[in-house]
Order: structure tokens, then sequence, then C-alpha cells
């Protein structure tokens, strides 16, 4: 028994070993530039969404419309939850790989696992506080601008939807980086995975309509739309989008949303709206919200289970 | 006995290349242990599999006791280990890396607080603990390499050469500390490409080459096998009538060579140089220069390595 052990005792607990990983990265996290950068960034467009209008109604000289829903419906940005990703796990695993910092880590008496996980805990954690706060100074900011909002309560839900989105980036991201042990690899198969859903998707909705496979995949999924009230709502059913639809699923827990195709041949010049064809198929709110949250768990828990795989089989060659 | 490292036919291949090879190796508990072998011998690879990164594809290791096995953790409890050339996260200050492997050992704050400052002056890096590890010099990040080699008190501490980067001022310093942990019951296993820093520190001797081990023993014992004495001859050309000649002579008891190098090893301890000159100058060789000293580890490596290589004693 060494003396440090004759001093403590005992073991350390798992605990113990996985908290020492989580403050490791959150150190690397917090002191990475392009994160700040994504902070930066991040902060820059909810200030732009919060203060555009009010420098656009001073030059028209119109009055801004109040708009009680801004708060829990703002936020939602397939591309903010891609960066935010990509600013915290895209080297996280690949970057220990090489630069040789996983050698003296993986010396270190932690398991792969542990290794894992704490690096997946300090990820959750930091996105996690940029959202909280990033969430709390829209939602004071859209008080001011946009004057008493509704359903405050449903904020954190919205957090909640917007932390599930970002996670399916964000555990691509690492089984990616653990596969590879490339990060330049890995970021060219998430930018390129990414573009190629942002892209497809529109366009296969506009020629083949909002097929349900559509609902299968990370993004913005099928379009739809909903009628409240006297109200239609547009509803995109994809990942990218289990905040509002959670939000919908809790203030109309019986909405109905229909799905149809644009009829391109009917298309005149001078439409504000473009023409469809008749009712394809209509599916409930409820099936929806609940649907994309377990796409969005199945790509999470996949992802996953691929890094956590990968590194644990890992050999350290160099 | 007891031993600190115990492998048995450890075997590791990579593909059709066997890095390893039945390698048996026995490290003896509070002795400070030398690990020798040319490049690409298999040191490296072996001290991997010795601290869980590699799978061995055959064979057994045993450390402190304890079979090892990839991603074990509680099995490095005890142990401290210093990779080649040593990478650390660049964001991290050096007494931050410190203090956050201390907590994955489990280490108390009153611990760490007591530990690091004493580790941190013992390796030279005072007054330098709070720059980011990204500023350190390549001799900075040897000297906090071995710091965190050192940081859980461990039994067995296990270096990969660890005194490439070092400045001559911070080898010696190195090698000091080396010794002190070593009387306070720490064992040292160290693989290193210095022979008279073996030489100068450990009281073992492990000589592998091709993955298997050429030799183990004490020190004293290696060095001194070849004899009293070596004889290094250096000739514009060396030719098989010279090594014949050599041979004759009643004291040489053994020859090899590397190049156009003669390595002569004589049974006595006086100054026979003259008389091996005339017998090679007599066989046509011409001298370049030659010397003579007793035996060292050196003349024992490069002996047991050229024989495996195939440059057998003449």
């Amino acid at each position: 028994m060494t003396a440090m052990q004759q001093a403590t005792g005992t073991r350390p607990s798992w605990f113990t070993r996985f908290w020492a990983i989580v403050r490791y990265e959150m150190l690397w996290n917090i002191r990475k530039k392009k994160f700040i950068g994504v902070i930066i960034i991040a902060f820059m467009l909810a200030t732009l969404g919060l203060v555009l209008p009010s420098i656009l109604s001073s030059t028209t000289g119109t009055a801004i419309t109040a708009n009680p829903n801004f708060a829990i419906t703002y936020g939602a940005s397939s591309f903010g939850f891609f960066l935010f990703a990509l600013a915290t796990a895209m080297n996280s695993i690949s970057s220990e790989f090489e630069s040789g910092t996983i050698v003296p880590l993986l010396t270190k008496p932690v398991s792969r696992t542990m290794v894992f996980l704490g690096k997946l805990f300090a990820a959750f954690v930091i996105i996690l506080i940029s959202y909280v706060i990033l969430f709390t100074y829209t939602t004071v900011g859209s008080i001011f601008v946009y004057g008493p909002q509704n359903n405050l309560q449903l904020v954190p839900l919205v957090l909640l939807g917007n932390l599930i989105s970002t996670f399916i980036w964000v555990s691509l991201l690492l089984a990616m980086g653990s596969l590879t042990k490339n990060t330049i690899i890995t970021v060219l198969v998430a930018v390129g995975l990414f573009l190629a859903l942002f892209l497809a998707i529109p366009i296969v909705s506009v020629f083949a309509g909002p097929s349900p496979s559509l609902n299968y995949l990370p993004g913005s999924g099928a379009d739809g739309s909903m009628l409240v009230g006297n109200t239609t709502m547009t509803i995109n059913t994809g990942t990218d989008n289990i905040c509002v639809n959670l939000v919908n699923y809790v203030l109309y827990p019986s909405g109905n949303v229909t799905f149809s195709k644009i009829n391109l041949q009917a298309i005149q010049a001078g439409q504000t709206t473009l023409p469809t064809t008749g009712v394809l198929y209509t599916e409930p709110i409820s099936l929806i919200a609940l649907r994309a949250l377990g796409v969005a768990f199945a790509y999470i828990f996949v992802f996953l289970f691929i890094a956590w795989i990968a590194l644990k089989r890992s050999q350290i060659l160099e | 006995m007891d031993y600190a490292i115990e492998t048995d036919n450890l075997t590791k291949n990579f593909g059709s290349l066997t890095a390893v090879n039945k390698l048996n190796l026995k490290v003896q508990k509070n002795t400070i242990h030398g690990f020798l072998g040319p490049n690409g011998a298999g040191k490296t690879t072996t001290i991997k599999i010795l601290v869980g990164l590699l799978k061995p594809t055959s064979g057994s290791v045993k450390v402190l006791g304890q079979e090892v096995h990839v991603d074990q953790a509680d099995s490095r409890l005890n142990i401290g280990y210093m990779p080649e050339l040593p990478k650390f996260p660049k964001h991290l200050k050096g007494a931050e890396l410190l203090d956050i492997y201390g907590r994955m050992y489990g280490m108390t704050q009153q611990q760490r607080a007591e530990q690091i400052p004493k580790l941190i002056e013992s390796v030279g890096l005072k007054d330098r603990e709070n720059d980011l590890i990204g500023k350190y010099s390549k001799g900075m990040q040897q000297r906090i390499g071995i710091a965190q080699a050192l940081l859980n008190n461990p039994e067995l501490v296990i270096l990969d050469e660890p005194s490439i980067g070092l400045d001559p001022v911070g080898m010696v310093e190195v090698r000091e500390l080396f010794k002190a942990i070593s009387k306070e019951g720490i064992t040292v296993f160290l693989s290193s490409h210095l022979l008279f820093e073996v030489e100068q520190i450990c009281d073992h001797v492990t000589i592998i080459n091709k993955g298997s081990v050429l030799a183990s023993d004490t020190l004293q014992n290696i060095s001194g096998a070849l004899g009293p004495a070596m004889i290094h001859i250096e000739l514009a050309n060396l030719s098989g009538a010279v090594i014949a000649a050599v041979k004759k002579l009643p004291f040489v008891s053994g020859t090899w060579r590397t190049g156009n190098t003669l390595f002569i090893q004589v049974t006595t301890y006086d100054d026979v140089r003259a008389e091996i000159s005339q017998q090679v100058t007599g066989a046509g060789g011409v001298i370049v220069g030659m010397s003579q000293k007793t035996s060292n580890l050196e003349d024992a490596f490069i002996q047991l390595v050229s024989k495996d290589k195939g440059e057998k004693p003449q």
C-alpha cells in the first residue's frame, strides 16, 4: 500500500474519478476559442432577433406588433444546434488521440467508459448552461420588445427540446471522432451530412411531398399545417423542431396536422401562397411530438453506443 | 520472489509484425531496473502493455501481483507512468493538470495541496506551475511528465525515455530524483537509450531485441560478463585476416565487429594494446584508433545486440 493510500485508506469512488474527468473536459471547453466564438455568435444573433424589429419599426415609423408567444417560439434553429454541437464535441475525443494526450489520461486510474461519460456529461453541462443563459436573455429581452409573454412556464420545455436536438449532432460528432480519431474527417462528415439534410429535405419535400420517411431523418422533417382557431400554423415534424412541437402538444393536445403536396403545375405568377394538392394524410400533434422525441433518442443512443464501443476498443499506438 | 513486473511469454503482433515475442520479463521490487534495446526492439510496446494501453496478442502480464487487462482502472492506482515525449492538454496549467490527475487518484484536497508544490519544486518547475502547458518547452513538458508519474506516491514508476529533451543539469537532477524515490521503496522501471544514465542509476538491467529478452541480470553481472577489459579498434578496412590474427593472441577470449570497428574481449587487466597493434599491423590492418577500457554496459549491450543481429563473435 502506498503512502497516499495509507493516508486515504480507501480507493477513490467511481464518482470522484468521473468528476475529475468532467472537470478536465469543462476546463478545456470553456477555454476553447471556437466555443467562445460560438457563444458570441449566438448572443449576437439573439440580440439581432430582439433588436432588429425595434430598428425596423423606428426606420419605417410603424409600431412593433406585440407577440406574446415570442419567448416560446424563438430559438429553434438547425444551424444553431449544429454550431453548438460542433464547438463542443468536434474534437472532444479525436484531438486526445491526435495530440497524444489520451496516453497520460488512460494510464490514470480511470476507465474508458468513465472518460467517455465524463466527456459526454461535460458537453451536456456546457451546452445546458449556454442555453439557460441564452434563453434567459431572449425571454427577458422579448418582454421588453414584444410585450408580456404567454406560457412562460413552457420555456424550460423549449430549452429541453433544443438540448435534445443539439445532442443528436453531439452524439454523431462523438461517434465520428471516436471511430476516425481524426478531427478533420469528423468535421467534414458532420458538415457534409448537415448540408445534405439541410438542402435535401426541402427539395425532396417539394418534389415528392411530405413523405413520412422524412420524419425518421435528423433535420426539419416533413412540412404540414395545423388549424388553431382561425389561424393555420406551419408544422415541421423533424428532430430540429422537437421544442416547438412539444409546446404545440402542450398548448393544443388534440390538434391535427394535415400534410399536402405542393402542386407545382398550379403555381401562377403573383401568388402569395403556394397551391397544394388535396390532403395526403393527417397525424395528431401528439404523435408528431412524441415520434420526433423517439427518433432523436434513437439516434442519440445509437451514435453514443458507437462512440463508446470505438473508444473501448481503441488501441493506443502513438 | 516478489516481482513488481512479471510477464510470461508476452507476445504482441501488429499484423505480420511481431513487436514483442514471447517476452519473459521479471522486475524485482525495490530496484531501479533499466530496460534497454535498440530502436524498434519492442520496449515501448511492452511498456504500453504493462500500463494497459495495448492488449497483448498472447501471454500474460502481472504488475504488482495483479493481472493486467486493458481498461482495468484500479490496476493503475499504484502505478506512475511517464510516456516517451509525453503530451498533456495545452489548455491546462501545470498545477491544474496535477490537481486533476490527483483527483483521479482520489487524493484529498489536503494531499494534493501538500504533494503538488513539493513535486513541482523537485522537478524544477517552481514559478512556472501557473503557466499553460501549451507555453511549456519540451524540457518543461518532460518535467511535468515526471511530476505526474510520481503524483500518487506509486509503488511502481514506469518511465519511457525520461531524459529526452532535458538539458544536462535537468538530466542530473532527474537522476538524483530517481535515486531518491528508489530509496523510499519505490520500484523504478526505466527505458532509456542513454546507457551511461542506466549505468549510473540502475541496479538491474534487461536488454531486449526483436521483442525478446537477450539478457536480464544485475548491472554488475551484465557489465562484467565480458571479462575484465575491452579493446576497441577502429580500422581503415577490417578484414578476416586481421580478426584471425587477433584471435591467435592468448589473452583474447572473444571478438566481434560492427562495421570497421573490432571489439576485443581480453582476459587480463594488463595493458595489451601494443601487442594487439603489432598483430593487427602484421596482418595488414591499418589502425585509425584504439582504446582500452574496463568492460561496461555499452560493451555488453553492443555485443548482445550485434550477436542477435547475426554479427556473431568471430
